[in-house]
């Protein structure tokens, strides 16, 4: 068949192709008008928002917005911790999710299986605002769980909501509980793609199973992890307001430790809904985030070109 | 034949895929009240203070709270009222106490169709909002044409209040109400720790130690306001932290100087005390992760007192009293010592939507809801006959509130203390004396007027410092207050730092300058 060139080309391979043009569509609809169009809110961050005039109509302020996210001197702190426990929360998911996800493979019972893997998953679906009031009932000096361990084996109370040191622990601690059943299934799936007659080859050169795991799955499953790992980087900047507003809540003592961009935001602009303010601080996380994706996008890139995502 | 088949079925759902989704963005404004329905009668030549309301309208109200079981049945009862005299009804729907914080901003910017809202000074949105540009300007002639009889009910002073920049946003509420707490607290506990009288600071916090040595917390937190009111001071509303870092001398009318926390030796003084307090266990450490209400830490005994308003605190301590009688519960000032004064009347009130379409209309109906005594008793205490039963003229007594509600429902905003009724006590207890003592003692002991009084700042031109210190000041103010830092004096030397970073230097500025045009405006 001749190679047809130019607009006519274009509207014949339009029509060739309609049913999955149109298959298309819906997901381009929800991209368009969920994720693109709202980006012209971006404009927010430069103006001084008021009823009246609306999003297209306030006036401009320049750089305003952003001002008092540094004046109020805790940019760097904030940053820093969001930017700290998200590169932990990666890596412990990652390790965690991936550990998970290669025992339950290499355990020949179903049923335990079946059932260890419900049980982790089920935490992912309780929401922070009751992790939160657990978190409470465990840690409280009054009435928590593990105070009233401590003090019935005769030990002496531990204030936890006093003790900011405490507190990195404690996040990382239910991030993982909360996430590793959900992440784990995407390794599961991974693995599960691997192909068997790799496992058989290996078992007749002999390899045990940490050799196997370690030569075979592992490696197989980098693409995904890689994939995986991509994504979250893509939200570096951005704290996990759920997590950190329910479990730390407005505790002072522990903001050294546990404030992030996010938590610093609300507390700063609750009182008086500056949505200009707000945009700001959005454009910035996004635009720190926007940065980070690509720069780590080239890096993997240089490595292995078939593992970046664009 | 096959094949076409399946074309046409990935038509059809990949079609009905995109219609469901687009369904999604339509509008659903119209899920307000129940009276919504209702067709719309036009009544020919109907006035209402000479103002022809002959064109039928629905309006519609947002509330702060939540609604109760039976608020619908006593609203329909409203309706009928005002479907008679204005040709007019309204629904209402609720912000909860959860969520007004965050949704009451969004009603403005998304738009929404509604005609009144609640609002107040500060804790209501209400600088905020007009700052934004959300509320419709309420002229002079305006008020008096649609609403005369509020017009002449709200005192003088109370529109004064509601001005901001020369314009009235609310019609302000009309009761005394006094802004300061008093305490609920067991007197079976007095007794045995041989406390006699909890009336001034070194009484109460005597009391407060002798709670934590008998292994009892003594309250929730931290007695700052108590502090600051025994030394005469005052908040200035619209500031940061809800007017809490800056005060001023409310009881000497000559002193116009203004104290922030981070240079008043009050502060560091107070501190040291707290801090005192906290280690001895006068409240838990637990206190600033603590988001249990005020009153249960009384109610399970956990407490020994509760610091509230005084209508709350004779609600509660009644409560305490009827599940444990032998705790004696009362109510003591903590302050007695010291002149008291009223709320600012903008404390509660209604504004009216920029965007509403019947402005004219919302207006008389809200002028009905101030000056109507069937309205006013419908709104604060229910049905007559169900939830309660009149005593005379002007007092009720309760049948059974559990599905309304006493004065509960968000009808602060339009409360008259010239037609609402007063409670009358069939069974009377050493508690409701003194109640009444209390009362009595805080209405013959008011202080001067202040030049400050009813002021409020407007953060306009300093919005991005006011941000910063509320990001800033967490971090240091409330564990301070409740006596959690190792070390006071270095805890409030880095939250000087801090707060002059982020710009209290300009605020304080921008506030002398306000004050004294507000002070130059009054003479």
């Amino acid at each position: 068949m001749q190679k047809k060139q130019g607009v006519k080309g274009f509207f014949s391979k339009l029509y060739r192709y309609r049913i999955f043009l149109l298959m298309l569509l819906p997901a381009v609809v929800y991209t368009l008008i969920f994720s693109y169009y709202p980006m012209t809110g971006i404009v927010m961050a430069f103006k001084k928002y008021n009823y009246a005039d609306g999003i297209l109509g306030s006036p401009w302020c320049g750089l305003d917005n952003f001002k008092f996210f540094f004046k109020s001197g805790q940019a760097g702190l904030v940053t820093r911790n969001t930017v700290l426990y998200n590169l932990v929360f990666i890596a412990f998911n990652t390790i965690f999710q991936i550990a998970v996800a290669i025992f339950l493979t290499e355990i020949n019972n179903k049923h335990f299986r079946k059932t260890a893997q419900s049980l982790m998953f089920l935490p992912y679906f309780i929401s922070w605002v009751i992790v939160g009031v657990m978190a409470f009932n465990i840690f409280s000096s009054d009435y928590g769980f593990l105070n009233t361990l401590i003090t019935g084996l005769g030990g002496k109370r531990i204030p936890f909501y006093t003790n900011p040191k405490a507190w990195p622990f404690i996040l990382i601690f239910f991030n993982i509980w909360k996430n590793i059943g959900y992440g784990s299934v995407m390794y599961l799936a991974a693995i599960m793609g691997i192909d068997t007659s790799v496992y058989e080859a290996a078992a007749i050169d002999g390899a045990n199973v940490f050799q196997r795991i370690r030569k075979v799955t592992i490696p197989m499953i980098m693409p995904t992890t890689i994939i995986l790992l991509l994504l979250a980087v893509g939200g570096i900047f951005k704290g996990n307001f759920d997590m950190f507003y329910n479990l730390v809540g407005n505790n002072g003592l522990l903001f050294n430790y546990t404030d992030v961009i996010d938590t610093l935001t609300f507390r700063a602009l609750i009182r008086s809904n500056d949505f200009g303010m707000a945009a700001a601080i959005g454009l910035f996380q996004s635009v720190l985030c926007f940065i980070t994706v690509i720069v780590v996008n080239k890096l993997v890139g240089k490595y292995d070109k078939d593992y970046t995502l664009f | 034949m096959k094949k076409k088949t399946k074309q046409v079925c990935a038509l059809t759902l990949s079609a009905a895929m995109a219609a469901g989704m687009l369904a999604g963005c339509g509008s659903d404004s119209d899920k307000g009240g129940s009276d919504r329905k209702e067709s719309a009668k036009n009544v020919e030549g109907k006035t209402y203070n000479g103002v022809d309301v002959s064109e039928h309208v629905d309006l519609k109200m947002y509330l702060l709270g939540e609604r109760t079981p039976d608020f619908d049945a006593v609203y329909d009862e409203i309706n009928k009222i005002l479907e008679d005299k204005l040709n007019c009804s309204v629904s209402v729907d609720f912000l909860s106490w959860g969520e007004h914080e965050k949704k009451y901003s969004l009603l403005f910017s998304s738009q929404e169709d509604f005609d009144l809202i609640f609002t107040a000074t500060s804790w209501g949105h209400y600088e905020q909002t007009v700052a934004l540009g959300g509320f419709y300007p309420m002229a002079e002639d305006f008020i008096q044409k649609y609403a005369p009889q509020t017009w002449e009910t709200v005192p003088e002073v109370a529109w004064e209040q509601a001005k901001i920049n020369g314009e009235i946003y609310m019609v302000p509420n009309n009761q005394t109400e006094f802004g300061q707490d008093v305490l609920a607290v067991r007197g079976d506990l007095m007794e045995e720790y041989n406390v006699k009288s909890i009336s001034n600071w070194d009484e109460m916090t005597e009391f407060f130690k002798r709670c934590a040595e008998n292994g009892i917390y003594a309250v929730q937190n931290g007695p700052w306001y108590q502090y600051f009111q025994s030394q005469g001071m005052g908040l200035v509303g619209g500031t940061p932290k809800s007017g809490e870092l800056i005060l001023y001398n409310a009881e000497d009318p000559e002193d116009l100087d203004f104290r922030c926390i981070i240079d008043w030796d009050g502060f560091t003084d107070y501190c040291k005390q707290a801090k005192e307090m906290a280690d001895a266990g006068c409240w838990s450490p637990d206190v600033l992760s603590n988001e249990e209400d005020r009153q249960t830490g009384l109610l399970t005994g956990k407490t020994a007192a509760m610091v509230w308003n005084m209508g709350t605190c004779l609600t509660y301590a009644r409560q305490a009293n009827t599940e444990n009688p032998d705790w004696n519960t009362t109510l003591v000032d903590p302050v007695s010592d010291h002149p008291k004064h009223a709320n600012p009347y903008i404390n509660n009130g209604v504004a009216i939507n920029k965007n509403s379409k019947n402005p004219e209309r919302a207006m008389m109906a809200l002028n009905e809801f101030y000056t109507n005594p069937e309205i006013q008793d419908l709104t604060m205490l229910g049905i007559e006959g169900k939830h309660w039963e009149a005593v005379g003229e002007n007092q009720y007594k309760l049948l059974d509130e559990s599905g309304y509600g006493l004065d509960n429902n968000c009808n602060w905003g339009w409360k008259n203390e010239k037609i609402y009724r007063t409670e009358y006590v069939e069974n009377r207890t050493a508690l409701d004396d003194t109640y009444d003592a209390v009362k009595e003692s805080f209405t013959n002991n008011q202080r001067e007027d202040h030049p400050y009084d009813g002021f409020n700042f407007n953060t306009e031109n300093v919005t991005s410092q006011v941000a910063a210190v509320e990001a800033a000041v967490d971090t240091y103010y409330k564990p301070l207050i409740n006596g959690l830092v190792d070390d006071v004096d270095q805890s409030v030397k880095d939250m000087k730092s801090a707060l002059e970073s982020a710009g209290i230097r300009d605020i304080l500025t921008e506030l002398d300058k306000q004050a004294a045009d507000y002070v130059a405006g009054k003479q």
